[in-house]
């Protein structure tokens, strides 16, 4: 029991410290890392196997019962982001590989990587506020790193926008944490839940609670705070900017419907505030996205407006609408991270992300077009791919629930995302090179690059195929999230000193 | 089974064009017809069932039963009908396009387009359930996309492409929310029980937002007004494109759409107006513009659009026979308009120019396709023993029975304006191109194609001439079932024929053929007073809101995000400060309970230098070296703080931490310039930094107040059980050390591998610097500071010496004590680093490097290793990750001691912190040696006072 609840975190760790150890050896750091994923993805997938029924893996690290000492926490929903968090990271390690450039860079990037996925799985499956924040501080310091990688002014200042504003939320978050705790003398979860649904929670908690959710939203780059992300994403290397654009916003999104779902399992002021951060969210970010002329940036931009739709389904707080919300976040890693990688080697071939400089590439590398096709037409939601699903339960549920602005919002949004998408395919793709065809040039030893992508197509094709069971699990975590009363009985029932 | 093989065997066969190309292009040609030739004959395996006997055929399955979205399929004679146009002219269209395509277009790709796009097609027309159809209407949009840009290197046909997938998407996205809706009354999203459900969706208060919804993704998928202008933009496709596509199939679906729900929707007010007016706007205003276009094929859309119009207000109108009408005239105008499409198509090929003031005279040259083309827009102008004429006798009866708003007169009138138009465009595609003076000076040299161009348009027109002959043998049974489907109910007793007797209608068409025949014979004079007009261009508004939209992004996306770091901020901060508030607004609460301390004299020094300290950060922000020491005052006096509430442990940390940090900072600031760059000054922009010392003091204020209030109330803490379980489950009695690293030792797990990673990565960075570019710079950088002559001043070595040691041992002594006594791994790790980073400092980078056996690196990675090896030694006992143990150990000498497995953690805790600390400093005063432009030394210090009087006497 608890050795599934430590691996996920200690899998990534371990090959971090073991990458470290033989940083003289690139190859073998390249070939660490890439097991290490591996395994993670593996654990993931056997984790999302072992929840499936319903069991609720629970245990405190120390051994001291639950509020005193530390507890994890492995349900559906983290379940699931681990493995997704296992495929993306295996995905971007490998795609890594393909053009080790500079080896210190090669290097460099896989050990922050693992540090960066040890982050993110911990903040997955912590029960405890302030472990939550320990493992937001361990995600951001190896994003940090990740993102200035490879070095360049350009680089450099897009770094300080992104570490500037992600330190401010942390350190919002700290204090939040620090108040709850004050408030509340807890900072267990699920304690917090216990205290919520007896309607014990005093006026400083909500402050609390409300501020700890402003340090999220700053993470998930919700309107009006959003701001740091399209300034730094499109600078980061390719796979670490894919990696980014899957996971990290993510995590600040998994950590809102975390602490929601356990302190307000009902809807209310809360979710109504957030209805309306959220319509603004995908529309200022599709908007956004439609004024800009790089791929990356276009695509950062609509890392905002997808993160928006996630958020709707946690405002509209309905067993459907959270569900949406799971199979959006779900979906949505694995067709952003993927349509960074195909900028990626599709700037490596045009020679440039300016959509201006761009073109040629239908003819050139027929089969990377099909290959953005396939995430860039489920990221608008065209059926029957994954994203149709995702987009079209949120819009079923705010149909549902009467929420009329926001199902236009969202269909809207579909439309503008369409038409980035066709946009770049238009310029990208299917228009001639601007410098004849002699300026396109071979993606050399992107096999692996490849690899990755084509794996991760095939997953968003699955997810659209097969959405009946994928769906089935996202309802079946969204009863979990709806009922706090469970995770907090898991909790306390996992026993200690 | 077989209806679902209907449909798959499109998509199975779009994989087969792009591997058979390398076969050649018959072969390529010859794969696709035949995978559409099977669906076609699988489908009439079933017309005697659906159109002689009536029966609706079914297959389902579950696809996401959860949503209501079953993968079913039923077959009646509208889907017939819509299948058969599908599959039958899909196979013209494959024969004509193998002769059409060029050698250099791709024809694999081309190929695998139209199956697609035929399969979604046929998955439309037969689907069961709405979301089924939904799936295939999206697919449809999409293959179209990529057949209209077919031809990659036309930027029209790139931009039309465009257009034509935001407007259908965008009404396809419409319709979504439009079939939500109607599934949400009607309880179910399967057609067949949809279609059980008309009167009660008709009465439900979201009828009418669904109505709307629908009919919007129906009308920009049949170009109806006012989103008809795609289409004609849609003809930069190739033109087999525009023949299957943009005739006689997807610009139908909508209609089929009508068609489908119309006896769920039809038959309200609602539907007359919205649907007949738009049908009839549509039919006169295509018609209109139709008649001024030059481009064939423009010509040709825009009578599509018309035409479509016309059917869509024969189905807007409600009744029965209306319905009947409009579904003869979608067969009608499919068999007549392809023909035209292709017939366009070879023009173009033949004539190398589609446009009409170009052509001319071209009978004598190509009789066979003058032949056809003159057939087919007689039949398009509703000329009598052809079939356009039946259906549009039909119409026109219809329109000349219905009153809009009480106005008997206003739709007749408007039908006969329509059909003259129409009448006159048929006969300028014959007369401007196939009569008239015969040129010379056409680009090629026209002639009649091969014959596997000029079949399918042949066979078609066959059809045009035999079905206006005898209707009711060529159509009346599958106008019958088709109409049934349609009006989901009794049929009403109709006879095709040609002849009605005298009837209105037969007037209106009189009136129209002579009035548009008029026209056309003084087309040059029509023509300039057309001219003279206004001419609204559809792309041209199209184009300026698409791009008005664009402008108002860019400003409102400017406006919060502009690259400025300070916006970023400013946001940032006012939405803490607004949601605090609004928070604690929003909450009850009281005032505190809690007596309020007196007042002492200490704590009101310490609050003023704290307060002063923050306050000369900010006026002395510039100067870098300043703001460090300011700060390192209130990091002093937070320490103070600390002692004073009797927090050591706090205390320690905190200053050990800090005497670390400035030594780093202050390492870093030497390759700074000394004082940041003034960007912006008060004076230039008072707005600006009213508006951030206003946040500033909004956020800080309600900082101070959340703390007050959360200070004057008496909280529960988990504190009185720390305290009375460390010694007896912690084994320490320090409980602030138990806690660190055992009851949340979790915590410092993470923290420790926070420190290790933010060591790394300033060694990547340092390192990363160090090479390339920024080395470079650095190299040729020359301090701006004095650098002092005694770079390693004696006293200086010495003492560090001396101290060493000393800092060793008390390094130990309070990693020792640490669980009984303030004290602990982080704090020990801190003091020892100190120590060894005087050493650095003394004598140099170089000499200390020399003498460092332990690789920095290692111990981060042993220290945490060994972290984790004590929560997973727990496990291997079978208890929980870093559950803590701890044993009394009695030793002759020392006595009895107590042995802990928190202990071993804190040791991992102790060798981390020391390696990040030691890694993050030695490689920024290692940076410190590529600026010195002086030797390395080797030696602890610059002179060797041994050596040195003697050197001097030489």
């Amino acid at each position: 029991m608890n050795a599934w609840l430590v691996a996920p975190i200690a899998i990534p760790l371990v090959t971090l410290v073991l990458c470290m150890l033989w940083r003289r050896n690139p190859p073998l750091v390249a070939a660490l890392s890439v097991l290490g994923a591996a395994a993670l993805t593996v654990v993931g997938l056997a984790l999302v196997g072992k929840v499936a029924d319903g069991a609720i893996l629970a245990g405190q690290m120390g051994g001291w019962q639950a509020p005193y000492g530390i507890s994890l926490v492995i349900d559906r929903l983290a379940a699931a982001m681990v493995a997704i968090t296992g495929v993306i990271g295996l995905a971007t390690v490998v795609y890594g590989v393909s053009r080790p450039g500079d080896p210190a860079v090669g290097r460099d990037f896989h050990l922050f990587v693992q540090g960066l996925l040890t982050g993110v799985c911990g903040a997955f499956i912590t029960g405890d506020v302030f472990n939550l924040y320990v493992w937001f501080e361990v995600l951001l310091i190896a994003s940090f790193a990740l993102m200035v990688l490879g070095g360049g002014a350009r680089r450099l200042s897009g770094t300080v926008v992104y570490v500037f504003l992600n330190l401010l939320a942390t350190l919002l978050f700290l204090l939040a944490a620090g108040l709850l705790y004050g408030a509340t003398g807890t900072l267990n979860m699920a304690e917090l839940a216990v205290h919520a649904a007896a309607g014990e929670v005093p006026a400083g908690g909500i402050v609390a609670v409300v501020l700890m959710l402003l340090a999220f939203s700053i993470k998930a780059a919700l309107f009006p705070v959003f701001g740091w992300l399209p300034a730094s994403y499109h600078v980061a290397w390719t796979p670490v900017s894919a990696l980014f654009a899957g996971l990290l916003t993510k995590v600040g999104v998994y950590a809102l419907i975390r602490i929601v779902t356990l302190v307000w399992p009902q809807a209310g002021l809360a979710h109504e505030v957030l209805l309306w951060v959220a319509c603004f969210t995908m529309l200022v970010g599709v908007l956004g996205a439609a004024a800009q002329t790089e791929v990356r940036r276009i695509l950062s931009f609509h890392i905002v407006s997808q993160v928006g739709y996630m958020v709707l389904g946690l405002a509209l707080a309905t067993p459907l609408a959270l569900a949406g919300a799971v199979f959006y976040l779900i979906h949505h890693i694995v067709v952003k991270a993927n349509l960074f990688f195909i900028g990626g080697l599709a700037a490596r071939i045009a020679g440039s992300e300016r959509l201006a400089a761009m073109g040629g590439l239908y003819a050139h590398a027929p089969w990377l077009a099909i290959l953005f096709a396939i995430p860039a037409l489920s990221l608008a939601g065209i059926p029957p791919l994954s994203g149709f699903w995702a987009k079209f339960v949120l819009v079923k549920a705010s149909l549902d629930t009467g929420a009329w602005i926001a199902a236009a919002v969202a269909l809207i949004t579909g439309v503008f995302t369409l038409l980035s998408m066709s946009k770049i395919w238009n310029e990208a793709f299917l228009k001639a090179h601007p410098q004849g065809e002699g300026a396109l040039r071979r993606a050399t030893g992107s096999a692996p690059a490849y690899a990755a992508v084509a794996v991760l197509a095939a997953i968003t094709v699955a997810i659209g195929l097969a959405a009946g069971p994928v769906m089935a699990y996202a309802v079946a975590a969204a009863a979990q999230l709806a009922d706090p009363s469970a995770y907090a009985g898991a909790v306390f029932a996992a026993g200690g000193r | 089974m077989s209806l679902a093989l209907i449909v798959i065997l499109p998509f199975l066969g779009a994989m087969l064009p792009a591997l058979m190309i390398r076969a050649g292009r018959n072969a390529c040609a010859l794969a696709t017809g035949t995978a559409t030739l099977l669906a076609f004959a699988l489908l009439l395996v079933h017309a005697p069932a659906v159109v002689l006997r009536g029966e609706v055929v079914q297959a389902g399955w579950q696809w996401l039963p959860g949503l209501g979205l079953n993968v079913n399929f039923f077959l009646d004679g509208l889907g017939f009908l819509f299948a058969t146009l599908i599959l039958g002219i899909g196979l013209l269209i494959i024969i004509y396009a193998r002769f059409y395509l060029a050698k250099e277009d791709p024809m694999g790709s081309f190929y695998s387009y139209l199956l697609l796009f035929q399969g979604a097609m046929v998955g439309i027309v037969l689907s069961d359930n709405i979301l089924l159809l939904l799936v295939f209407w999206e697919l449809t949009s999409l293959s179209s996309f990529l057949l209209i840009g077919y031809w990659k290197h036309l930027p029209e046909g790139r931009q039309g492409a465009r257009m034509a997938l935001t407007v259908t998407g965008a009404g396809g996205l419409a319709m979504i929310a439009g079939m939500l809706l109607l599934g949400h009354i009607a309880g179910s999203y399967d057609l067949s029980v949809i279609l059980q459900h008309g009167e009660a969706i008709r009465e439900s208060e979201l009828y009418l937002p669904a109505l709307v919804l629908i009919l919007a993704g129906c009308f920009t998928k049949s170009a109806q007004f006012p989103f008809h202008f795609w289409l004609p933009h849609a003809m930069a496709a190739p033109t087999p494109v525009s023949a299957y596509l943009h005739s006689a199939t997807m610009v139908k679906a909508g209609l089929f759409l009508m068609a489908r729900m119309w006896p769920v929707l039809a038959g309200t007010e609602a539907w007359f107006y919205l649907v007949a007016t738009a049908g009839l706007l549509t039919m006169v205003i295509g018609a209109f513009i139709a008649l001024f276009k030059d481009d064939l094929k423009g010509l040709l859309a825009y009578s599509t659009v018309s035409h479509l119009g016309l059917v869509t207000m024969l189905f807007g109108f409600g009744t029965p026979m209306a319905a009947v009408a409009g579904v003869f005239h979608i067969i009608n105008h499919a068999t007549f308009k392809a023909a035209l499409f292709m017939n366009a198509g070879i023009v173009d090929h033949e004539a190398g120019t589609r446009d009409i003031r170009r052509l001319g005279g071209l009978v004598f040259l190509m009789p066979i396709s003058a032949t056809l083309a003159t057939l087919a827009a007689a039949s398009m102008a509703g000329l009598p023993l052809l079939n356009g004429f039946l259906s549009k006798e039909m119409m026109l009866h219809e329109a000349a029975h219905t009153a809009w708003a009480g106005q008997g007169w206003l739709v007749p009138l408007l039908a006969t304006v329509g059909a003259l138009f129409s009448v006159a465009y048929s006969f300028r595609y014959i007369l401007h191109v196939y009569f008239g003076r015969r040129r010379d000076d056409y680009p090629h040299p026209p002639h009649d194609p091969p014959a596997g161009m000029w079949l399918p348009p042949a066979l078609l027109v066959v059809l045009v001439v035999l079905i206006g002959l005898f209707p009711e043998t060529m159509a009346g049974t599958l106008v019958r079932a088709t109409a049934a489907a349609v009006i989901g109910g009794p049929v009403p007793d109709f006879h095709l024929s040609i002849w009605h007797g005298f009837t209105p209608a037969l007037g209106m068409s009189a009136v129209a053929v002579a009035v548009g025949l008029l026209l056309i014979l003084s087309y040059p004079r029509v023509r300039a007073l057309w001219q003279a007009g206004p001419h609204p261009e559809a792309k041209a508004m199209f184009d300026a809101t698409l791009g008005g939209a664009l402008a108002l992004a860019q400003r409102f996306t400017h406006g919060l995000h502009n690259g400025s770091l300070q916006r970023y901020l400013a946001f940032a901060v006012a939405a803490m400060v607004l949601a605090g508030f609004v928070a604690f607004s929003g909450a009850p609460h009281e005032a505190g309970t809690r007596a309020l301390l007196p007042m002492q004299p200490v704590a009101v020094v310490a609050w003023v230098l704290l307060l002063g300290g923050c306050m000369l950060t900010v006026v002395f922000f510039r100067k870098r070296l300043l703001s460090v020491l300011v700060v390192g005052t209130v990091g002093l006096i937070v320490c103070v703080a600390f002692i004073y509430l009797s927090a050591p442990d706090l205390a320690l940390t905190q200053i050990s931490v800090e005497v670390t940090t400035v030594i780093l900072i202050l390492l870093a600031l030497y390759f700074l310039p000394k004082e940041s760059p003034v960007s912006s000054t008060v004076r230039a922009q008072p707005l600006r930094h009213l508006r951030d010392a206003l946040l500033a003091l909004a956020a800080g204020g309600g900082m101070a107040a959340v703390s007050w209030a959360m200070m004057t109330r008496d909280g529960v803490s988990l504190s009185d059980y720390y305290l009375e379980n460390s010694v007896s489950g912690g084994g320490g009695t320090n409980v602030v050390n138990v806690i660190l690293v055992d009851f949340r030792g979790f915590d410092t797990f993470g923290e420790i591998i926070v420190l290790g990673i933010a060591a790394l990565a300033i060694f990547a960075l340092l390192d990363g610097a160090l090479h390339g570019r920024v080395g470079r710079r650095l190299s040729a950088w020359t301090p701006d500071l004095p650098v002092s002559v005694d770079r390693h001043p004696i006293i200086m070595v010495v003492a560090t010496r001396v101290m060493l040691p000393l800092a060793l041992l008390v390094g130990a002594y309070i990693f020792l004590r640490g669980h009984n006594q303030p004290g602990g791994g982080f704090i020990a790790a801190l003091v020892v680093s100190i120590a060894l980073i005087m050493q650095y400092m003394a004598s140099g980078f170089a000499w200390a490097a020399q003498r460092v056996r332990v690789k920095y690196h290692a111990m981060i990675g042993g220290g945490v290793l060994v972290a984790v090896a004590t929560g997973v030694g727990a496990m291997v006992l079978d208890r929980p990750f870093l559950t803590s143990a701890f044993t009394h150990v009695h030793l002759p000498v020392v006595g009895e001691f107590e042995l802990a497995s928190a202990m071993a953690f804190d040791a991992g805790v102790f060798l981390t912190v020391v390696g990040a600390v030691m890694l993050a400093l030695a490689n920024l005063s290692r940076m410190g040696r590529w600026t010195a432009h002086r030797p390395v030394n080797k030696m602890a210090m610059d002179v060797d006072p041994s050596a040195a009087p003697y050197r001097e006497h030489h």
